[in-house]
């Protein structure tokens, strides 16, 4: 039944799936790639991400309106980020707290406003595949890469975009700056304040996407709690990659690849207990760090609030 | 007495920042047609109303004040523990395998060993995290999520599978759950009501903890290394053993905390295939609750009980007005976001201070270090 | 828009405390019922327009001839608000209408009754009407609202079947505005009429989303007659574009609530009309007599309230009207159960107050599976019992911390409520602590069948789902249906009810040919949607045409069913709607047979002791085909055959794997 794995159908099933799992951790992972660069843990990923899906679920499904519900899961994402960015720049408070604060907020906001407002699981038509011409038809690649919908493929272009800020633009010098040392950052004349409610909103809006991403996306439903702890496996994955977009990629194809093949372990019905092999994903994502035992050191000013002496 | 009333204050901010998250809460219940006075007074009567009520609050709030302050620990030396969940469940799975497993023996040296099993086991769970992080640099945050999804996965194997209650595992509908502990085997009551031995216990070694680590050699290493990781390899302590021991006796707090979960009030373990289910998120509340206590043992005492208190009220008031669930949630998360936001007035008012007493000498000896400055990712 | 709504709520308070100080002595004066001089004053407020032919109408119509037979204009005066779709304006003429002293103003709309509920207890010498709805608010203490609604199931069962035996084509369509009140009930009733005469015939159900877009609803029909519908059924205002679509296409047409014969009298068949007259008088004596509310009425074929009017420009059948006759007969005396299974037939205890039922679930309530199977059984009983002041329910969902729920648990048993259901296999540990502190409440505790007996605890009722049997019809259809020879499952852990489903999936499968997949994935969460959705693409990717799963994370696998046009077959609760495409077929939880037995035993005293497990044979579980899936006829057979002998003994399912 071991051999059964390495058929294509299933290598390219695990593939095609992975790509799938990641596209919500890629989205709220570079979000938080970017707060925590600049100094900032925030842990209400999960909740800023409830509110985007939401949010984007309930525009959709009024209008039929693809766009207006990704602009809604932008605003709410926002917004979210916005009151994140007050009380931890302006009031300084702890960032980890803060963050289970505006989890939970989130958490139980979505579930009302879904209660008041649908009142019932409904289904929406969200995006819908797209094959990229040509490319979708190279045989094994283009059925794993080319054929997913469009917020799959903004996922993944994200990447890119998020390394070349981050590295090559003033922008991201100023961010790095700001989280490795925010004295001599304000000291050049760069507002800490300002990069970092920059940071948190530009992670509160990503998030929401990663909301979007599953309810209009790959999923077309709303239900209460529908992230179940992804927000949480999304900033253990900026961690896994170093806080480099990159690497944040890497972690987020292994953790899903992996959780794709438990699937495909129990589909082939290799005898392993199903709860072990869910267990998979996360045993392995922390073995692949101890093997490659990493020296990346993080943003020094990490949680750290900033406020010039008075 | 300016001093006795300086601190009283402190003591309160905490207490006038979740009035007005109620307050935002009251809004968001008019938007309900529901009258806020009615369900806060529900509130309030489901929190401290009545004898029943006022243990209740205790009895949620044992686990908070033990994961807190396991969470003070790991705070003060500088690592974020948010693998309570995970340590919980793995303490309260050993503590229950030995009180199922020595039948016949007197009960309270099972509920000794049981204890213990729980501290230990947590240990463990905490531990690993310490090593990966001291040895492998595998950031904490990280491996504690990770290790609470582990968990809740080892403990749906169990218990639906060779920790199963014999007289489930006939039937059909397999409930799974652990058989039921003996009667001699269960945390003492307190009063009649739920409240248990637990709390008693939770108390006191909240007051150990403080002294561990104010009154001793082992407490000011950890706390060293907290404040300064480069000063305290100066002073010739090893960073990583002690960021090891912080986290090792973090996850042991949450791991008793789970045990005393089993053996003070459920009686047996039993899953709903998450941790929340047996744990109420009291691995996440924990830190939460420490934080209101300031990351001081003994502070963290009386922001249990508020802690408890309003999530024991909050599902009262849900009974009582009939609000949706969800609503209590997000007003949970409303007044932990207003009372971390809080502190910056208590911080302002203590820098104030400061500046008023020119002399300065050990700050933190009398109460807590100003600012929470944990070092992540060395 | 949320903000407009707080602002308006502040103005109404305003505008209440002006009132309240101005009413007072006003109503001291006009307002004094036993003057016999003055005409009985009625005001109606309503939503649409008083001409509508439809809901508005059938009220005003009514109010006409009660005032023709109490003699005229100065017998009874009549004002009316009509267009009444803002329920702030209507909720001012409401206010407006009891401070000038009216004997009795009418909310004729359920969308009124939040309104009616702040406006009421200011003028206690005001009698309220409100529908449609059983609501009085009698357990606020409030004394002065009648409340009426009208069983339309009955005439729309009575519409579906003539619709059915006048089909050619097999196809019939309907248009409604919103699923749900008044209009769901008709429809429901009209699809049970249809299929009592043709399980086969396809009804197709158009909710156009308003009450007021007669555009939308003559597209919606003509969408049906495209569909190849013969025959059309529509209820609401706005209809009356779609009747115009039938004539022009020539099809039949069926109304509801007015008669709607003069639209189009060469096409319309019959009509279900309201005769609120049978509520208004006894309203009116009522109020004579000095009484002002606190009671519901309902009206229905047998009590006169509801009509089935003929169109007599519409040559029908000698045969067909008879048949029509017969079913109204029938329904009026019970030989024809409409709304539900037979079991609707058992009566229910009677208990002389308010018996009061709290549900503890791990869920929400509108979870489309475990919790919400428990809590829409609830809310039958309790429409069969009479309403909310025959029966009160109160939940906490989403108990999924045992603790909480056990205290939950504690508190509803402390606060007097007579039956505490504690509905998931977590509490039973917290059961066996609480149970025995109070002997005068009776719990229920699902799914299980332990009821602690053996430990000396006689006040814990216990049930469970023998869900093996709906799994086994569920694995006996998908393996008939399956192309590809695989299937898949999806599943939260591997443990309990969704084990003992998935069991009997299985087993139903293999009995058909052993030789097919079934491939299973637990995924270790009953909350996680987007593992759910991948596990069903992973099963997908392995060749599976046919799906199912158990527990409320399953939503996120039947979208990734429906994405690849994959069939799905449900548990719990009904799914069809998730999904109306791909679902087959769903079992469903039909606690209301645990329940009805455990109301009996504790009207005799019992409050404990005893198991119940729901299954085929009872009636606790029920096999819905989705309306909606065109499901081939043998396929269906075989189903039904299936679940007869499983009924019967024939069939026993081997749970060996």
């Amino acid at each position: 039944m071991i051999t059964e794995l390495v058929s294509s159908t299933v290598l390219i099933g695990i593939l095609a799936s992975g790509i799938r799992l990641a596209t919500p951790y890629l989205y709220a992972a570079i979000g938080e790639t970017f707060g925590q660069r600049s100094g900032v843990l925030n842990l209400g990923v999960e909740g800023q991400m409830l509110l985007g899906a939401f949010a984007a679920f309930y525009l959709v499904f009024m209008t039929g309106n693809l766009v207006l519900g990704l602009l809604a899961a932008l605003a709410v994402g926002a917004l979210m980020g916005l009151a994140m960015a007050f009380v931890t720049v302006n009031l300084k408070a702890e960032q980890g707290i803060s963050g289970i604060g505006f989890y939970l907020f989130g958490l139980g906001m979505s579930d009302l406003l879904f209660q008041r407002m649908l009142g019932t699981v409904e289904t929406v038509s969200g995006f819908s595949k797209v094959n990229i011409p040509f490319l979708s038809d190279i045989p094994v690649i283009g059925e794993i890469l080319f054929r997913q919908n469009l917020l799959v493929y903004g996922a993944f272009a994200l990447v890119p975009i998020a390394w070349f800020v981050l590295n090559k633009t003033t922008l991201g010098l100023k961010i790095r700056a700001v989280g490795e040392n925010p004295e001599a950052a304000d000291s050049l004349g760069v507002s800490v304040a300002k990069v970092r409610y920059f940071t948190i909103i530009l992670g509160g809006m990503l998030s929401g996407i990663a909301g979007a991403s599953l309810s209009i996306g790959l999923l077309n439903v709303f239900q209460q709690n529908m992230t179940s702890g992804l927000g949480f496996i999304a900033v253990a994955l900026v961690y896994f990659g170093g806080w480099r977009p990159w690497g944040v990629l890497g972690g987020a194809l292994l953790f899903s690849m992996v959780n794709s093949l438990q699937l495909w372990i129990q589909v082939l019905g290799i005898p392993i207990p199903s709860d072990i092999a869910v267990m998979m994903p996360y045993v392995l994502t922390i073995l692949a760090l101890v093997v490659t035992v990493s020296r990346v050191r993080g943003p020094s000013a990490l949680t750290k609030p900033f406020g010039r002496e008075e | 007495m300016q001093d006795r009333l300086n601190s009283l204050i402190d003591l309160l901010l905490p207490v006038f920042a979740t009035l007005a998250a109620l307050l935002v809460g009251a809004v968001m219940l008019l938007f309900l047609k529901v009258n806020p006075i009615t369900a806060y007074s529900a509130l309030w009567e489901g929190a401290f109303g009545s004898t029943n009520a006022l243990a209740e609050t205790l009895v949620k709030a044992t686990p908070l004040l033990l994961v807190g302050v396991g969470i003070c620990i790991a705070f003060r030396a500088g690592v974020i523990n948010i693998g309570g969940e995970g340590q919980m469940v793995i303490g309260a799975i050993l503590g229950t395998l030995i009180g199922l497993n020595l039948e016949g023996w007197p009960g309270w040296i099972v509920i000794f060993l049981a204890l213990l099993g729980g501290f230990v086991g947590g240990a463990i769970w905490g531990g690993i995290p310490g090593l990966l992080k001291a040895y492998f640099n595998v950031n904490e945050i990280l491996s504690t999520i990770m290790m609470n999804a582990i968990a809740v996965q080892m403990m749906n194997f169990l218990l639906r599978g060779p920790m199963i209650d014999p007289s489930q595992a006939e039937l059909a509908s397999k409930i799974p759950q652990t058989a039921r502990l003996l009667e001699a085997f269960r945390l003492p009551r307190l009063v009649p009501t739920r409240l248990h031995l637990g709390a008693a216990i939770a108390v006191v070694l909240a007051i150990l903890v403080y002294i561990l680590l104010w009154r001793t050699t082992l407490g000011y290493r950890i706390r060293a290394v907290g404040q300064s990781p480069q000063a305290a390899r100066y002073a010739g302590i090893s960073v990583k053993r002690h960021i090891v021991l912080a986290l090792l006796f973090s996850g042991a707090f949450a791991g008793l905390a789970g045990a005393t979960q089993v053996f003070g009030v459920n009686y047996r373990m039993i899953t709903d295939g998450s941790a929340t289910g047996f744990t109420g998120s009291a691995g996440f509340n924990g830190i939460v609750a420490a934080l209101f206590g300031q990351l001081h043992p003994i502070g963290t005492i009386p922001a249990s009980i508020l802690f408890g208190a309003l999530l024991v009220g909050a599902n009262k008031m849900q009974r009582v007005v009939q609000v949706p669930s969800a609503l209590i949630i997000a007003l949970n998360g409303l007044v932990v976001v207003f009372v971390v936001s809080s502190e910056i007035w208590r911080e302002r008012r203590q820098r104030d201070r400061l500046r008023a007493a020119a002399i300065e000498g050990e700050a933190d000896a009398s109460g807590p270090s100003p600012a929470v400055d944990p070092e992540v990712g060395i | 828009m949320k903000s407009y709504k707080w602002m308006t709520f502040l103005l109404l308070i305003a505008l209440m405390l002006g009132a309240c100080a101005g009413a007072a002595p006003t109503e001291d004066t006009t307002g004094a019922p036993d003057e016999p001089a003055g005409p009985f004053r009625v005001a109606v407020v309503m939503p649409s327009a008083i001409n509508d032919l439809a809901f508005s109408q059938s009220m005003y119509d009514a109010l006409l001839t009660v005032q023709e037979r109490m003699g005229g204009e100065e017998k009874m005066e009549i004002v009316f608000s009509e267009s009444m779709f803002v329920v702030d304006d209507a909720a001012a003429a409401i206010r407006d209408y009891a401070s000038q002293g009216f004997d009795l103003v009418i909310a004729h709309g359920s969308q009124y009754g939040s309104s009616l509920q702040e406006i009421a207890p200011d003028f206690p010498e005001t009698a309220f009407a409100w529908g449609t709805t059983l609501d009085t608010f009698e357990d606020q203490g409030i004394t002065n609202v009648f409340a009426y609604e009208a069983a339309s199931d009955q005439g729309g069962f009575v519409n579906g079947v003539l619709a059915a035996t006048l089909s050619e084509s097999g196809v019939i369509g309907v248009v409604g505005p919103i699923e749900t009140g008044d209009a769901k009930l008709y429809v429901d009733g009209f699809v049970a009429g249809a299929q009592s005469v043709n399980p086969d015939i396809d009804v197709n159900v158009n909710w156009i989303g308003s009450f007021s877009d007669v555009a939308l609803s003559a597209e919606a029909a003509n969408t049906h007659i495209s569909a190849g519908a013969d025959v059309l059924t529509g209820t609401a205002q706005m209809v009356v574009g779609a009747v115009g679509v039938a004539e022009e296409a020539g099809a039949l047409w069926f109304g509801t609530q007015a008669d709607q014969s003069s639209l189009a009298p060469d096409i319309v068949v019959a009509n279900q009309v309201y005769r609120w007259e049978v509520v208004l008088e006894d309203v009116i004596e009522l109020v004579q007599s000095g009484t002002y509310g606190a009671k519901s009425y309902r009206i229905n074929l047998a009590n006169g309230g509801e009509e089935i009017v003929f169109n007599p420009g519409f040559d029908l059948p000698e045969d067909v009207k008879t048949l029509a006759e017969d079913t109204i007969a029938g329904i009026i005396d019970g030989s024809i159960v409409v709304g539900g299974s037979a079991a609707e037939a058992q009566t229910l205890p009677s208990f002389e107050e308010t018996f009061r039922v709290a549900v503890v679930m791990p869920s929400a309530i509108n979870d489309l599976a475990f919790s919400q199977s428990m809590y829409d059984a609830l809310v039958t009983i309790q429409e069969r019992m009479g309403g909310e002041e025959k029966m009160e329910i109160v939940f906490s969902e989403s108990m999924f911390v045992v603790d909480d729920a056990a205290a939950a648990i504690r508190d509803y048993a402390a606060s007097g409520y007579d039956l505490v259901i504690a509905h998931g296999s977590q509490y039973g540990s917290s059961l066996q602590e609480i149970a025995p502190d109070f002997p005068e409440t009776s719990f229920a505790w699902g799914t299980t069948v332990d009821t602690f007996t053996d430990q000396g605890i006689t006040n814990v009722f216990a049930y469970e789902a023998a869900s093996d049997e709906g799994g086994y019809v569920n694995g006996v259809m998908a393996a008939t249906l399956s192309e590809s020879g695989v299937i898949g499952v999806v599943g939260p852990i591997e443990t309990g009810d969704a084990k003992l489903y998935v069991d009997g999936f299985v087993a139903g499968v293999s009995s058909v040919d052993p030789r097919i997949d079934v491939n299973v994935n637990w995924i270790g969460s009953f909350s996680d949607v987007a593992l759910a959705a991948e596990a069903a693409n992973t099963h997908l990717s392995a060749g599976a045409d046919v799906l199912t799963g158990t527990a409320q994370m399953v939503v996120g696998a039947i979208g990734a069913a429906e994405e690849n046009g994959a069939l799905w077959f449900g548990t719990q609760s009904d799914q069809s709607s998730l999904a109306p495409d791909i679902v087959v077929a769903n079992q469903v939880y039909r606690w209301e047979v645990v329940l009805e037995e455990i109301l009996t035993l504790i009207s005799e005293g019992k409050y404990g002791g005893q198991a119940f497990v729901i299954d085929l044979a009872n009636g606790g579980e029920e096999v819905a085909f989705n309306p909606g899936f065109d499901l081939p006829a043998d396929v269906q057979a075989l189903a039904e055959e299936t679940i007869q002998g499983i009924i019967d003994g024939s069939i026993t399912i081997d749970l060996g794997g």
